[in-house]
């Protein structure tokens, strides 16, 4: 045994054991050398978020949650409390670059097998992060009270309504009793930084999760050589923070320079209801969804088919089980999964237009791939698919 | 000598042996490998750090690469939180002097009676004074009781640094804001039994004459303040300008 | 004499500086435009931003009268305009802007140039394409002939005319010199702050990009060290 620490952090210690548990857990923790810049896109998610809470923080002290005042409090936040123009800034481009941190992170793991035994808590919690994220940004997106965010509320309230049984209590909940008002603009204005701070701990969660079992690699193979790992520090601390310089340089050059390219000019003009706006669409982060919604005639159906494209997700550990983890080594699946990739964006790309013509057959071939992966591909596929032999360690197949 | 300031740097930063190498550099067997099968006990662990004083540089080749960008990245880290920090100032970022004085009407004041009006948010007192009232103002035995009589410290424009403290005896002028923890005083209007009128602070029992200056018992430091006026017209009075000062701005008095 | 002419014409072209588009769009708002339009999110003290005086912009501040709560009479009283005063509407209340446009609210113009598709050029083009109406095209009251439209009407009559505005720097005031102006305020007006914006955009993504290149520096030689020691 040592003897006694006697320097202040040695204090520290005795009582609440933090600067061990700092080094175990993001000093010498153990990852596998073979980590690719698609590992990085969860640190860049949480520094979007960490931007998001402090700007929304910051904003919050100049915003006003009223039907009459929500709409002038962010005009004087964005031209004349100091610097303000650029607290904003940050808050509406961290979204997108959160959303985009997201989809990369969960396509990584689709792509690896990252979501199977031993690691299904940690992607059924990711899981529950995305959902909270989406809540969170819906419940943001209202704040401004413009015109997108009037009528994108009325839309998804309305379809909250339609869900059976529990809608429309729901719905009565989040608006207060009577329309879209006051009364609902400040109960989501609690929502939204609720949520946020909620994602903060089930983010806690979810790396507690991923310490158990450590992070999934390229190659699927578990690490089993002392010679398969590298401490985080150096090697990783490096990493990410090149990666992450490089996905600040995205964000700044989103926000400065082209600070309109993803926001809908529309929100920029005062809520009123009584005139929608000629074509709705949500923010590019859920058209996707708001694709599948609109892809069926029915309203309890697309609603289904919607919340169902998230549902089906949960499941996923269970419908693949391939004993390969990396599409790397399952050709047929490597080649549906990339379907599924562009499955997702031509999604996102008709969600921006009219459900009419080819854009509505484009949603109606996407979502029905994109069921059929899940449902069909995904569990029939180990059963017929000829996997690539699996190198004896992670290090490649040179070894 | 970079490497050796940050060095020290983390030594104060962290109350114990921290070298800036050790930091960048772990040793290699100084990694725990995660996982149940690679588990070791603290006790196996290597002893942490070197003993270490402040580093010599002896036998650890220069880092300039790290330290550069651990020191670039704190300028960074600070010049984020600029814009956060400089957005608490809030709207209060004219400096464009501007100009905020009030028109007053006082035709309809009687003699004796005050009149309150808010100017740049603080209530400002408008007194039609009284012979009497003048008169207990130039009297000499009250101004034994005064901690200011004469208005010396700065609490009035020029043209108010007079017995009346205000630009025309009859008229006085004061800010409404007791100069102890910033109450209102109430007005004792002047009556039979007091013909002087004066001012009492509710909050602590300061006291105030009729032209705002304060008693010495009281808690109160400083007379109470006289803004800018001028006399438009007998019956006209603005606030905010004094023709008699016109550099005066109020921003410049003692305290509010 | 010789002297005091040279020195007179050397000054003039001082006192007859060359103004931007935007101060000149300022102009024929105020002239024009703010008859119907409303600017209810800049404030007098903004128009420093485009290079206004600062006496002009309280001149200009003064000559509006805004509410100011009661008299003592209970009667609605007014004052002049701080430099902090939204520059506002021309209408007292919104049944009066309808009252006085045929059942419309001319547009508020803060956020014109954003959200009107097009933006400052299409703002531009709206106010070229005002034409006199063909004998055969039936307009309701209310409705002027414009062929920047699908359907070739628009609400607002046509604001513009040639000559309309004297320029303080004698750029001549033709419809589309006017037009152009107008657009060039009116962006200027939906992007606040849009210099500073680039300004420290540019300061920042070369910071980035240094610190991208001394983390890739020290990322190699980082695991340059593994290539070492572990083959």
């Amino acid at each position: 045994m040592s003897k006694p620490d006697t320097t202040p952090s040695g204090w520290l210690e005795t009582r609440l054991p933090i600067v061990s548990a700092f080094r175990r857990e993001y000093v010498d923790f153990a990852m596998p050398r073979n980590l690719t810049y698609l590992w990085n896109f969860g640190a860049f998610a949480t520094i979007a978020l960490a931007l998001l809470i402090v700007s929304g923080i910051f904003l919050a002290l100049n915003y006003t949650p009223s039907v009459a005042e929500a709409f002038n409090s962010i005009e004087m936040i964005d031209r004349h409390v100091s610097s303000g123009w650029l607290v904003r800034a940050i808050h509406m481009g961290g979204v997108s670059m959160l959303f985009a941190a997201l989809y990369v992170h969960m396509a990584r793991s689709l792509y690896y097998g990252s979501y199977k035994a031993p690691r299904e808590l940690l992607w059924l919690t990711g899981l529950g992060l995305f959902i909270l994220v989406m809540i969170a940004a819906f419940a943001g997106y209202i704040l401004p009270w413009g015109q997108m965010s009037y009528w994108g509320a009325t839309v998804v309230i309305n379809a909250m309504n339609a869900v059976p049984l529990i809608g429309p209590a729901l719905a009565s909940w989040l608006l207060g009793g009577e329309g879209l008002g006051s009364v609902a603009l400040h109960r989501i204005y609690v929502l939204h930084f609720v949520t946020g701070f909620s994602i903060v701990g089930v983010i806690v969660l979810h790396v507690a999760a991923l310490h158990v079992v450590g992070s999934n690699n390229p190659t699927g193979v578990e690490p089993k050589a002392s010679d398969d790992v590298v401490p985080f520090h150096p090697y990783y601390t490096t990493k990410d923070g090149l990666g992450l310089c490089l996905f600040l340089m995205v964000y700044a050059a989103l926000i400065f320079f082209v600070p309109d390219l993803l926001t809908l000019a529309n929100n920029y003009a005062m809520a009123n209801p009584l005139v929608t706006p000629g074509d709705i669409t949500p923010e590019w982060y859920f058209a996707p969804f708001y694709a599948i919604l609109r892809a069926v005639p029915s309203k309890l159906g697309g609603l289904i088919l919607s919340a169902g494209s998230l549902a089906v997700l949960f499941a996923v550990p269970w419908l693949d089980r391939s004993r390969v983890k990396s599409a790397r080594y399952r050709p047929m699946l490597r080649w549906a999964i990339l379907g599924l990739f562009l499955t997702f964006i031509a999604l996102g790309v008709a969600g921006m237009h009219k459900p009419t013509g080819l854009w509505l057959a484009i949603s109606r071939v996407s979502v029905a791939y994109y069921y059929a992966y899940f449902l069909i591909l995904l569990p029939l596929l180990p059963k017929i698919e000829v996997t690539r032999p699996l190198p004896a360690s992670l290090r490649g197949e040179s070894v | 000598m970079s490497r050796r300031i940050a060095s020290l740097l983390f030594y104060l930063g962290s109350g114990s042996c921290f070298d800036v190498d050790t930091f960048l550099w772990p040793p290699d067997d100084h990694f725990i490998l995660f996982k149940q099968d690679f588990m070791t006990q603290d006790a196996d662990r290597p002893t942490s750090s070197p003993s270490c004083p402040l580093p010599g540089g002896g036998t650890r080749r220069r880092d300039v690469l790290s330290t550069v960008i651990v020191g670039a990245g704190c300028v960074g880290a600070c010049a984020l939180a600029y814009p956060f920090l400089d957005s608490l100032n809030g709207t209060k970022n004219t400096t464009l002097g501007e100009d905020d004085s009030i028109d007053v009407d006082i035709a309809a004041l009687r003699p004796g009676q005050q009149l309150v009006v808010t100017w740049r948010g603080w209530p400002v007192f408008i007194q039609r004074r009284t012979p009497e009232m003048l008169a207990s103002l130039k009297a000499t035995d009250i101004v034994q009781h005064l901690r200011d009589p004469d208005s010396k410290i700065l609490q009035q424009p020029k043209d108010a640094m007079n017995w009346h403290r205000s630009v025309v005896p009859e008229i006085g002028v004061l800010i409404g804001i007791c100069t102890h923890l910033g109450c209102v005083p109430s007005y004792a209007t002047p009556s039979a039994n007091d013909k002087a009128g004066k001012y009492s602070c509710p909050c602590h029992g300061s006291q105030f004459d009729a032209a705002g200056r304060v008693y010495k018992e009281a808690p109160a430091p400083y007379n109470l303040p006289v803004p800018p006026v001028t006399m438009l017209s007998a019956t006209q009075l603005r606030i905010g300008q004094s023709k008699g000062d016109p550099a005066f701005s109020i921003a410049s008095i003692q305290q509010i | 004499m010789k002297r005091y002419l040279l020195v007179t014409l050397m000054a003039l072209p001082l006192t007859a500086q060359a103004s931007t588009p935007e101060q000149r769009g300022f102009q024929v708002y105020r002239q024009v435009c703010a008859t119907c339009h409303s600017l209810n999110q800049v404030h007098f003290a903004d128009l420093t931003g485009i290079g206004l005086a600062v006496p002009d912009i309280k001149a200009y501040a003064a000559s509006h009268q805004v509410p100011d709560g009661v008299d003592d009479d209970g009667d609605p009283k007014t004052r002049a305009a701080h430099l902090t005063d939204p520059i506002g509407s021309p209408y007292p209340n919104e049944a009066m802007a309808r009252l006085a446009n045929h059942g419309d609210v001319p547009p508020d113009f803060s956020r014109l140039a954003m959200t009107e598709e097009g933006g400052a050029k299409r703002i531009e083009t709206i106010l070229r394409s005002y034409a006199p109406k063909p004998v055969d095209v039936v307009l309701g009251p209310g409705s002027y002939y414009n062929t920047a439209f699908a359907q070739n009407h628009i609400g607002m009559p046509p604001p513009l005319r040639d000559g309309q505005v004297a320029y303080a720097d004698g750029t001549k005031a033709t419809i589309p010199q006017m037009a152009q102006d107008v657009g060039a305020f009116l962006d200027w007006v939906a992007h606040p702050h849009r210099v500073a914006r680039s300004d420290t955009g540019l300061v920042v993504l070369a910071y980035l990009a240094g610190m991208t290149v001394l983390l890739a520096l020290l990322k190699r030689r980082v695991w340059k060290r593994l290539k070492e020691s572990r083959q």
